[in-house]
């Protein structure tokens, strides 16, 4: 037994840089993809809430263009959008594969589509009192947004966002196919295709950490800023 | 200044068998405190929202100080909602803000040469000591105060209060309506009250006009109430209404 925890921490040890490698490539994608949640999705969510009808900014044809965008985005099967958007990456990045950058291209994609819904979910669930609020004090629609609205909607903004980020390391998991790395591949070719399955579940255990921690940081960060 | 001129009011919907408001037609002088009355559906929101253009009537006009609400576009409209306060029957506080950055809010909207200072609208309404607290933390009646708190600091010319007292329980609505009657005494506005509870209007305004089913029946002088019931206690006024008649 002894012999064995010996043997299977030799193996980890012998394994860790090419593992350290890995979770450094997943954190380059997941770092994208956040960043692009953020910057862009947030953006969108908001626009997709206020072009929506009834609402302060009603605007149809654009409300079913982002409509469209988010949908198509999120119905397409994340394989596959991955290799239709291979020929725009090699157009933009110079190389579509063997590199976390360019890995991160789909994943920024799918991303803002995902994290978009959220937002505009979270803003959905604002009581009608508070949007009327700032109606009546003459608040211009950049009020309304940052003085109300995400004021509001912060830690449910929060939640949504913590889930995105779970599934942004599940999609991760699978840019190996265009040579993207990441811990997701590295546990494929270790235990799949080499049967080294003992360095497979070590991996496959740092991504549900990586999840758990992801969890707990949003939730606990989401508590501490709910004043309802 | 405020002059409905035939002003009807009808929302596109199937079910509604009467116009939320039509044809009324009546005005209400600067500095005065009028009441609005009526049975729930009867338009008194509505009536109320028109006069800070939340609404915009189907027909006929509501001119605010001499201007024509309707033919203003949104972004006109802003110089004249800085100068009129809202206060809601179910305060509308925001959440997660504490109950000084509540108040402060309006005046991050417009710019205002004259207002108070947020500890001086607290202080009016006797919550100096619960500006870091939120409104959770809050009773109805504190959080009502609040939203009075927040609508004296622009130092306005209209406060528009819809059924300011309807969520609270009949004392704190009391305590509710002095701090009304005492901000229109100290800040020499015009008050605009619609409530169904009658009351409410004895207490705080001049004349009060009654509506039914969008209809203005008319328009009374209010006699003042010789014995304001807010000092009695509970049990007295219980044992008041209880027992009589
Ligand atoms: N936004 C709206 N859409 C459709 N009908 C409305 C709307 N607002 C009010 N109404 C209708 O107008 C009538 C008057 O409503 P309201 O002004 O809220 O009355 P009150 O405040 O006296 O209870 C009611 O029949 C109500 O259903
Ligand atoms: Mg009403």
């Amino acid at each position: 037994m002894v012999e064995n925890v010996r043997l299977y921490l030799e193996r980890v040890a012998e394994y860790l840089p090419r593992m350290l490698e890995s979770l450094g490539e997943t954190g380059i994608m997941l770092f994208f993809a956040m960043l692009a949640a953020i910057l862009l999705g947030i953006p969108v969510g908001t626009l997709l809430y206020l072009t929506s009808s009834g609402r302060p900014m009603e605007h149809r044809l654009l409300n079913r263009i982002l409509n469209a965008f988010v949908n198509i985005i999120r119905s397409f099967p994340f394989l596959l959008l991955v290799v239709a958007m291979q020929p725009f990456i090699r157009e933009v990045y110079g190389r579509a594969t063997g590199d976390p950058v360019a890995a991160s291209f789909p994943m920024v994609v799918i991303a803002i589509a995902l994290y978009a819904r959220f937002v505009e979910q979270s803003l959905n669930d604002i009581p009608r009192e508070i949007i009327e609020t700032a109606q009546s004090m003459g608040a211009t629609t950049w009020q309304l947004v940052w003085k109300f609205l995400y004021v509001e909607a912060r830690s449910s903004l929060i939640v949504g966002f913590t889930t995105a980020a779970i599934s942004f390391v599940s999609y991760s998991t699978i840019m190996g196919v265009v040579g993207g790395g990441g811990i997701g591949d590295f546990a494929i070719r270790y235990g799949y295709q080499r049967y080294e399955t003992d360095i497979m579940y070590t991996a496959i255990v740092l991504i549900i950490l990586l999840v758990e921690l992801f969890q707990w940081l949003g939730l606990k960060l989401a508590k501490r800023l709910d004043k309802r | 200044m405020i002059e409905f001129n035939s002003v009807s009011k009808t929302f596109q919907e199937i079910t509604n068998t009467f116009p939320a408001l039509s044809d009324i037609s009546f005005a209400i002088q600067k500095g005065e405190a009028f009441g609005v009355v009526g049975e729930s559906g009867a338009g008194k929101s509505t009536l109320l929202r028109l006069i800070n253009a939340l609404e915009k009537p189907t027909s006929g006009s509501v001119d605010v100080e001499g201007i024509t609400l309707s033919t203003l576009e949104n972004k006109q409209l802003r110089p004249l909602k800085k100068r009129i306060s809202m206060v809601f029957q179910q305060f509308n506080l925001l959440n997660n803000k504490t109950v000084a950055e509540n108040v402060r809010l309006p005046l991050e909207i417009h710019s205002h040469s004259v207002h108070l200072t947020v500890d001086e609208a607290l202080n009016f309404v006797g919550l100096e000591d619960k500006k870091d607290q939120y409104p959770s933390q809050l009773s109805g009646g504190q959080k009502q105060r609040v939203g009075i708190a927040r609508a004296l600091v622009t130092r306005p010319d209209i406060l528009l209060c819809d059924e300011p007292t309807s969520a609270l329980d009949q004392s704190t609505a009391e305590e509710i309506v002095q701090v009304l009657k005492e901000a229109h005494k100290a800040f020499n506005m015009t008050i605009v009250v619609v409530t169904h509870d009658l009351p409410v209007v004895k207490a705080l305004c001049q004349r009060v006009a009654v509506l039914e089913k969008g209809e203005l029946k008319t328009i009374l002088d209010v006699n003042p109430s010789t014995e304001p019931a807010e000092n009695k206690p509970y049990h007295e006024r219980a044992i008041e209404v209880l027992s009589n008649g």
